[in-house]
């Protein structure tokens, strides 16, 4: 495939022009997929905060406080390797998205602002950050399934579209709210268990839904996909695709009703285990049906990559920053799977005299 | 008066960058200072340390709204000015990517030893990972300049079928404006934290005696403000010849000198009126201030040159004339307390209560000055976005006025938020101490 795919540009394969692009797309896909999971369940934990009684809010606040600091990081990550790489087409992509990006960022600034002075406010103050996490992953959440929306249709700005963007903008928030419920759920235990499990058993539906909107429409609304998945190895690829993840749907439904009588605690990490998964899926179908388009049928990543000398610059930044990012990674997230620490719960404990 | 959607997204732009830069500077010049005070705390000073300990905070605040509205303004470069990207992409990208990456390595590597992690760490380590935040912020800082700068000097790169390609990277990053306009970002940085330091450290010193801490930041402080202001007179200097030199329609602008040839005048007061071509209200001495570009016969060059490719000349003109006063205040401010009879003025305790109240009052003098440096800056390289080549116009996207207007607002309610927070934060600490931080869980 590789070189079919060099030699229909007309480069050769080992050509920094044609790599070059084609690496930085791999390591853009890997920190799409690392932030829509690892920030997923860190903004689903956000959202959830307001179904959450206030007694908990604190004590939930406190579980992400772990991994804050490298959740945050992906989208400057992304955003930055995006922009360096494939400054053609920032601006096409971006300059068509405004309203969207401007509710992310609204969102995404009021969510790490929040956080953080959250933590150095005085505590007649507290919950009116928390109150702005909150808000800011809600607009985040549903910012997202905007993006996504606007990215599956090609940018297509009919009327009807708006409807989708909005149905998709709801799947959105149901999709991380199920992905930090199923994290809650096997994080933490007792009646906050019991919550989790409810708020997840709810947000299931919708998420699939909203997956499943997303492909149809990826699949109809773009000559280019649907001519793709209608090649027979493909759709094979495709259907087993569409089988795992009716299968995750199941399975979460399966396992959340016998968590809700209180069996099977002891797979309780499975239904989060099974929501990454499905976050997986979902993103590498969609990289997949766009490959190798950055806007589909119209701008390859070839095309909006920059020059090749500026390319071995941001090479040269990428050398230095991925290392010391699998070791941060690898630090921060290594505690991620399991039960809350003995450390938490004394810090969760002791919130209320802490304050 | 019609509001075109162009207008909307210059103010937005120019907004949110004012906002960045304003808390990136905070963060820069404190992470520098806090440096200092951990140096100075080497042999278990408790002053030092105190000061060290209350200014971390402020710091971290700083920090994440820098971090938080650099995002903002990374998208809002290809949501709001989508052309450009496609003109100047083999330039931004690399320096933005270098940005990034820089701050991504400062807050991965060192930024959690030095917040949280003074007691697992020795006293050198902690100080190491200090200097190294404070050289990390000044290296992003580095390559916005370089990046902003090359935006109103275009070096070293060539505009082959719409697109810059770069023909010599030195060239691009040490391009003419570089140094001044670096330096200048630099030493106004440091100048905002050390009029806040002062600010609160008097504010706090007007209500009971100082704490040994509040003494040293306060001495720290008053001599970083002196020096950098005077050190800003001189880069000052050199920014604006370099700006008469390469762009003498923003150099006229802020001169307020519309007719070539004419005899130039100081304007220190007026309106500058672009349909009547003259200054109302002009309260002018005579003799030209030296910072007009030149014709080739060695004439002053006015703006009647460049009509229709001006700056907005009034904001131009009275940015320009904001800082100056700004300055000239802070200078009078700070040279004063210094050289306060008896070198009383390194004591809070010991100067007057009226002049206390005096520096108080100047606390965001220097916060001001920043923010409105960048907008002269920026304001003054319209109407392009990369001087003399690529109009802003030429690279605004299709958002219409109404979308436009809603992200303004949204933006402005956001920011106007955050600011006042971080102002009730600092003296809600300036007053009670500060909030002890617990990070729980299982940090490494």
């Amino acid at each position: 495939m590789i070189p079919a795919l060099a030699a229909s540009l007309g480069l050769d394969p080992s050509d920094p022009a044609f790599w070059m692009p084609l690496l930085f797309m791999g390591l853009l896909f890997l920190l799409v997929a690392g932030g829509a999971v690892l920030d997923g369940f860190d903004l689903g934990v956000g959202l959830l905060l307001g179904a959450a009684p206030p007694a908990e809010r604190t004590r939930m606040m406190i579980l992400l406080s772990p991994w804050r600091d490298a959740n945050e990081f992906w989208l400057l990550l992304g955003a930055g390797l995006f922009f360096a790489a494939f400054p053609f087409a920032w601006g096409a992509i971006a300059g068509q998205l405004y309203l969207p990006l401007t509710l992310m960022l609204l969102g995404t600034v009021l969510r790490s602002v929040s956080f953080e002075f959250r933590l150095r406010a005085n505590a007649a103050t507290r919950p009116r950050w928390i109150a702005g996490f909150w808000l800011g992953s809600l607009l985040t959440a549903f910012s997202h399934g905007l993006l996504l929306a606007r990215v599956v249709t090609g940018y297509a700005d009919q009327p009807g579209y708006l409807w989708l963007a909005l149905f998709v903008g709801v799947c959105a928030v149901a999709a991380y709210a199920l992905l930090g419920a199923t994290w809650l759920a096997m994080r933490v235990e007792g009646l906050l268990q019991r919550a989790a499990v409810g708020w997840a058993r709810h947000a299931t539906r919708w998420a699939a839904a909203g997956m499943v909107a997303v492909s149809v429409v990826l699949g109809l609304a773009n000559g280019g996909v649907f001519y793709k998945w209608s090649n027979l190895s493909d759709l094979v690829v495709a259907a087993a695709i569409w089988g795992v993840m009716l299968a995750c749907f199941v399975a979460i439904e399966m396992l959340l009703n016998r968590m809700a009588r209180g069996q099977a605690l002891g797979l309780a990490w499975l239904p989060f285990a099974l929501s990454v998964l499905l976050f997986l899926l979902t993103l590498g179908g969609l990289g997949y049906s766009l490959f190798p388009y950055l806007i589909l049928d119209d701008l390859t990543l070839w095309d909006g990559a920059a020059a090749t000398g500026s390319l071995r610059l941001v090479l040269a930044a990428t050398v230095v920053c991925v290392p010391v990012m699998a070791v941060f990674n690898v630090l921060a997230y290594r505690t991620l799977f399991g039960r809350e620490r003995g450390a938490e719960a004394v810090a969760a404990a002791s919130v209320p005299r802490a304050g | 008066m019609e509001i075109a959607p162009l207008q909307l997204a210059r103010i937005q732009f120019v907004a949110s960058l004012g906002f960045h830069m304003l808390f990136l500077s905070i963060a820069l010049a404190l992470a520098w200072m806090l440096l200092f005070f951990k140096w100075r705390a080497r042999r278990g000073d408790a002053g030092w340390m105190a000061a060290y300990r209350f200014w971390v905070r402020i710091f971290a605040l700083a920090f994440v709204l820098a971090l938080a509205s650099g995002v903002a303004v990374l998208f809002q470069i290809g949501s709001l000015w989508p052309v450009l990207m496609e003109r100047i992409g083999n330039i931004a990208g690399p320096l933005i990517g270098f940005a990034v990456a820089t701050v991504f390595v400062l807050k991965s590597c060192f930024l959690g030893v030095m917040l949280f992690g003074q007691r697992r760490v020795s006293d050198a380590a902690h100080t190491l990972s200090v200097l190294m935040v404070a050289a990390g912020m000044l290296l992003a800082l580095f390559w916005v300049v370089a990046l902003q700068s090359w935006t109103h000097t275009p070096a070293g790169a060539a505009l082959v079928d719409g697109r810059y390609q770069v023909a010599d990277w030195w060239a691009v990053v040490f391009n003419p404006s570089l140094p001044w306009r670096f330096g200048m970002a630099a030493l106004s940085a440091v100048l905002a934290v050390a009029f806040l330091m002062l600010g609160v450290t008097a504010w706090q010193a007007r209500y009971r005696p100082a704490a040994p801490g509040e003494k040293a930041a306060f001495r720290t402080a008053l001599v970083a403000a002196a020096a950098a202001i005077v050190l800003q007179g001189a880069v000052g200097q050199g920014l604006a010849g370099n700006v008469a030199g390469h762009q003498p329609a923003a150099a006229a602008a802020a001169a307020g000198y519309w007719h070539s040839g004419a005899p130039p005048r100081t304007v220190l007061f007026g309106w500058p009126d672009a349909a009547e071509q003259r200054n109302l209200l002009e309260w002018s001495v005579p003799g030209g201030p030296y910072w007009l570009g030149r014709a080739a016969d060695g004439s002053p060059l006015g703006m009647d040159e460049f009509s229709g490719m001006l700056p907005p000349v009034p904001a131009v003109f009275w940015l320009l004339r904001t800082v100056l006063a700004l300055g000239a205040l802070m200078l009078l401010v700070s040279v004063a307390t210094l050289a306060w009879p008896g070198r009383r003025g390194l004591d809070p305790d010991a100067l007057p209560r009226g002049w206390l109240r005096v520096i108080s009052a100047m606390t965001f003098s220097g916060c001001i000055a920043v923010v409105a440096g960048w907008w002269m800056a920026e304001l003054a390289r319209e109407p392009y976005a990369v001087y003399g080549t690529v109009t802003l116009s030429e690279v605004a996207g299709t958002a219409t006025f109404g979308q436009l207007a809603w992200g303004l607002a949204g933006y402005g309610a956001l920011y106007a938020l955050l600011l006042a927070a971080f102002v009730q934060m600092l003296f809600h600490a300036a007053r009670y101490g500060v909030v002890p931080v617990r990070k729980g869980g299982a940090r490494p």
